[in-house]
Parts: C-alpha cells; sequence; structure tokens
C-alpha cells in the first residue's frame, strides 16, 4: 500500500454541511470540436478545503473559471451558493466581491506596490467617487496592513510588487484575495515552482486563513501528496473527468465517488492516470 | 541570410524594382554630382556665423519648446481616453471600430498639413502650430497606446475583473498601471519628435523658430540660418540626455522588472 506521509494535520472541521458549489453534468470548451470538461459533477460544502489535483491541461484551471463566472458550461448546471454563476446575474455580480481568485501566475499588477495591491480586493467597497481619487478609507488601509502582517509582509507594504520574490508574489495574491473577505477562494497552483518549505509555509497561511474566516477553500494541485495533507476532499480530474474523489480518514484514504475503493486501489488508479 | 537560388531571386526581384523606381523618380547620379558644387557654395556661406543672431533663435527655440509641450500635453490627454475605447481587449467591436477609423483618419494628415488647415482656420502664428501638434500626437500617440493597452497582461485583468468590478476600475486600476511605463516612454518620444516637428511648422506659418529658419533660407542669408539650425540641434541633444535619465529612473527598471540606478 502506498503510504501518505501527513505532515502537517490542519485539522480541518466542516463547519457546515450546507453545499456552496454544485456542478450537474457540466461540459464545456473552448472550442467547437474538443471539450475541455466533460460531465463534471462536484458538491463542495460549505467551510471545506477541497482540492483538484491532474495533469497539465486536464481541465483542472477551467473548473475554477466556471466556479467565479469567468467561463460558462457548454451545457449542464452549476450553483454557486444556490445561484448561476453568469455575469449578467446582478445577484452573482454581487457574490463575485467575495469570491477570491488567484490565478495562476498570480495577476499581480507589477507596477504598482504591495499595499496598493492588497487594497485591490477592497475595491468594490468604494464609492465611485473614492474610486475616481484613488482614495481608500482609512479603515481599509488598516484592514491591509492587518492582513499583510497575517501573510508576513509586514514591512513591504510599499514595495513594488515587480521587486519580490515568488513566494512574497503569492502571499500578495494570498491578501488580495483575504481583503475581499471572501467566502470561497480559488487558487490555481498557488504552490506550484515553488521549494517544499515555502509551499508549506504558504498551504499553512492558506489553511489558518480559511479557518479564521470559515472559507470554502478550492485549490489545484499537481502535487497529490500536498493536496492530501491539507485538504478534506480532493477531485482528481483526467482529460477533462474526474475519475476520482478521495479524502483521508485517520491513516485511510477513502474513496468518495463510489465508495468501494480500497486505499491502495485508489493510489493504483491515481498512478496509471497520472501518467497518462 | 544563406545564398539560396530562392534568396538569389528575391535580391535579383528587389534590385530590379529598385532600378525601376529610381527610374520613376528621375533619381539620376549623374545630376548629384553635378549638383555638389552648389552644396559647397552653401556651406561656404554658412560658415560666416553670425552670433548676435543667438538671442533671437534662442527666443524663437523656447517659443517652439513650449508649442511643442502644449501640444504633446493637451494631445496625450485627449489620446488616452481614445485610446482605451479603441482597445480591442476592452471593448466590443461597435466601440473600437469607429474610434479606430476616426484616428486612422486623423493620422491620414501629417502635422504639416494639419498646421496649413490651422493656419487658414486661425491665421499664421504659434497658436495653429500647436492646434496641429495636437491633431498629430492624438492619432500617433491613441495608436501606440491602444497596441500597448492590448498586449498588457491578462492575469491581472482576470484576477481583478473576477471580484465583480466595474470596467472603469478595471482601467483606472489595472489597465493603466500595467501600462503606465509604456505611456510615459510614449509621452518622451512625442515630445522629443514634437519639438522637431515645431521647428519646420513655421515653414508654413505656423510659428516657431522654423519661421525664421524658412525666411532666411528664402533670402539666402545661411549664416543666419545655421546659427538657428544649431539652436535646435543643442536643443534637441540637450532633451534626448533628459529623456535617457527619465527613461533609466522610471520606465527600464518597471518594464524589466529589476532596479536600475539612475547614473
Amino acid at each position: 500500500m502506498k503510504q501518505i506521509q501527513m505532515t502537517q494535520n490542519p485539522s480541518f472541521s466542516l463547519i457546515s454541511t450546507k453545499k456552496i458549489i454544485q456542478m450537474s453534468n457540466v461540459w464545456t470548451s473552448y472550442d467547437s470540436k474538443n471539450f475541455a470538461l466533460e460531465g463534471i459533477n462536484l458538491s463542495i460544502d460549505r467551510g471545506t478545503n477541497y482540492a483538484i489535483i491532474g495533469q497539465s491541461g486536464s481541465g483542472k484551471s477551467t473548473l475554477l473559471k466556471l466556479m467565479n463566472g469567468m467561463m460558462i458550461p457548454s451545457k449542464g448546471t452549476i450553483k454557486i451558493d444556490y445561484t448561476s454563476p453568469d455575469m449578467n446575474n446582478k445577484k452573482f455580480k454581487k457574490m463575485m466581491h467575495t469570491i477570491g481568485y488567484i490565478p495562476q501566475n498570480l495577476g499581480l499588477v507589477k507596477n504598482i506596490t504591495v499595499l496598493e495591491n492588497t487594497l485591490l480586493g477592497a475595491l468594490p467597497r468604494l464609492t465611485k467617487i473614492q474610486s475616481l481619487f484613488k482614495k481608500f478609507p482609512e479603515h481599509e488601509i488598516q484592514e491591509a496592513k492587518r492582513i499583510l502582517k497575517l501573510v508576513g509582509l509586514t514591512g513591504k507594504e510599499n514595495r513594488k510588487a515587480y521587486l519580490l520574490s515568488g513566494g512574497e508574489k503569492r502571499r500578495v495574491a494570498i491578501a488580495r484575495a483575504l481583503m475581499q473577505k471572501p467566502t470561497i477562494l480559488l487558487a490555481d497552483e498557488v504552490v506550484s515552482e515553488l521549494d517544499n518549505v515555502t509551499a508549506h509555509d504558504i498551504m499553512n497561511l492558506i489553511a489558518d486563513a480559511q479557518k479564521r474566516m470559515n472559507l470554502t477553500a478550492i485549490m489545484v494541485h499537481h502535487d497529490m501528496q500536498l493536496a492530501l495533507e491539507y485538504a478534506n476532499r480532493v477531485a482528481v480530474i483526467t482529460k477533462g473527468q474526474k475519475i476520482l474523489e478521495i479524502g483521508v480518514e485517520g491513516e485511510t484514504i477513502v474513496d468518495f465517488q463510489t465508495g468501494d475503493m480500497s486505499t491502495e486501489e485508489i493510489m493504483e488508479m491515481y498512478d496509471v492516470n497520472s501518467k497518462q | 541570410m544563406m545564398l539560396t537560388p530562392n534568396n538569389n531571386i528575391i535580391i535579383g526581384i528587389i534590385i530590379a524594382l529598385l532600378v525601376v523606381a529610381s527610374y520613376n523618380v528621375d533619381a539620376n547620379p549623374i545630376e548629384f554630382a553635378e549638383g555638389l558644387p552648389n552644396l559647397a557654395i552653401v556651406v561656404e556661406e554658412m560658415l560666416l556665423v553670425e552670433p548676435k543672431y543667438i538671442p533671437t533663435a534662442l527666443w524663437a527655440m523656447l517659443e517652439t519648446i513650449q508649442m511643442a509641450f502644449i501640444g504633446t500635453i493637451i494631445g496625450f490627454v485627449i489620446a488616452l481616453p481614445l485610446s482605451l475605447l479603441s482597445a480591442r481587449n476592452l471593448n466590443s467591436k461597435y466601440v473600437y471600430a469607429p474610434v479606430r477609423a476616426l484616428l486612422a483618419a486623423i493620422r491620414t494628415f501629417p502635422s504639416i498639413l494639419w498646421a496649413i488647415l490651422f493656419v487658414i482656420m486661425v491665421g499664421s502664428g504659434p497658436f495653429a502650430g500647436v492646434l496641429a501638434i495636437i491633431m498629430y500626437t492624438i492619432g500617433f500617440v491613441a495608436k501606440l497606446q491602444y497596441e500597448v493597452i492590448e498586449t498588457i497582461d491578462s492575469d491581472p485583468m482576470d484576477a481583478v475583473g473576477s471580484i465583480g468590478v466595474s470596467k472603469w476600475q478595471l482601467i483606472r486600476y489595472v489597465v493603466i498601471p500595467e501600462s503606465a511605463s509604456h505611456l510615459l516612454s510614449q509621452l518622451l518620444y512625442m515630445f522629443d519628435y514634437n519639438i522637431r516637428q515645431s521647428s519646420i511648422l513655421g515653414l508654413v506659418g505656423a510659428g516657431g523658430i522654423g519661421f525664421y529658419i524658412i525666411n532666411y533660407i528664402t533670402f539666402f542669408e545661411y549664416g543666419k540660418v545655421v546659427v538657428f539650425m544649431l539652436v535646435v540641434l543643442v536643443t534637441v541633444l540637450i532633451i534626448d540626455w533628459f529623456s535617457v535619465k527619465i527613461r533609466d529612473k522610471y520606465i527600464i527598471k518597471s518594464q524589466h522588472g529589476m532596479e536600475v540606478t539612475a547614473k
């Protein structure tokens, strides 16, 4: 049996069983011929730390973009907190204010400071006049500084984003998302290309923020071990299809997809698919 | 480039086109050689520099710089919203297509033609020159700006756009900061360019130092012409030096993600 080494015990708890994300038979494509996702079914509880793993091009990032309304499905239904993720839907547009999204390349504005990048998360709360004159209220500035302290960037508030290291840039992207006071955090390979120690620092940071703010974190990873260390549930995506949905209970890996696979069978299936 | 048979054919075609085009524009090397003594006469007369015209030339240059400064700043400010409306990544084709057509129409006229038009409208003098520079700057800078805006990194746009902010906020907080270093670079380039343009707009009566140059050339007073031309040259060199310093300090480091200390 393949051993999963648990180096952290974040002890996540499901605060509520209320479904925050539901996907039913979702298909989507970038062109008319090939589907990026095929018949995805997902149900994510509020407060869960949910991981999506798979190889490059498997459809992981597309799945996140469907959750924040940046893409719409070709068919099937998606509900985010019982609302369709459609940018033309006023209710969802308001909901977007509290869906933090960290794209794979982080999406920092490189010519502005760490503090200014963090404050971008507060933009929906500004009035038009404040927005025009770039006048953030003092309490928002204090909140941004508090979050920057939380992510370990105190003293670097006035540094331009392009001068930061890879780990620091990730912390700024997390700070910007936390500044939104999010209920959902979507992070696309936020720890890829980082060394093991920094990757764990960033993951601990998100796990800590998740507990403090009771948010639902949905994170895309390459690494199964990292996903199992931190997530309540892990969905494995291969070629646009969800082939596994698993979680860790004590020392065993539980199959939540079919309910009848052993840890050994799950890992064998993951290994076979990840090599394809 | 390797001299393959195909390449030889291409080179042959280019040479043939050069010969045909030269014939069509009456380009005649013999005529050029025969005209060289005339140049020598002009140069000889230019060497009779008349330094007492330096103060006049400096005042005329100051007027030229002011024309270029006003024209560049106002043109740039008008160009910015037009470029935002012309960017394909920010607007639908029903918005960007007509605005681009308008900008193309503005660019169709070179600044000297705008100057003639404004001299007819408001009379000769520097004001006509300023208006000409504004129009030229709008057409030219707006195109450069929308090309920059269309190439900015889409990740910050996606990340901030996904928060559900307004398009105005996206422009104010992402598009402009992301393209700021390029916009500053274009502003400096345009000011530099407009100084040179302002120097020739006087040829059609639109003020500036060119007005003096064309008058002295008309009366074959080359000793005075050279004073005014040297003032233009020195001014352009000084502005170029300042541009390099500003680029080093504010542009290069932000474009390349590194710290550069201004020398």
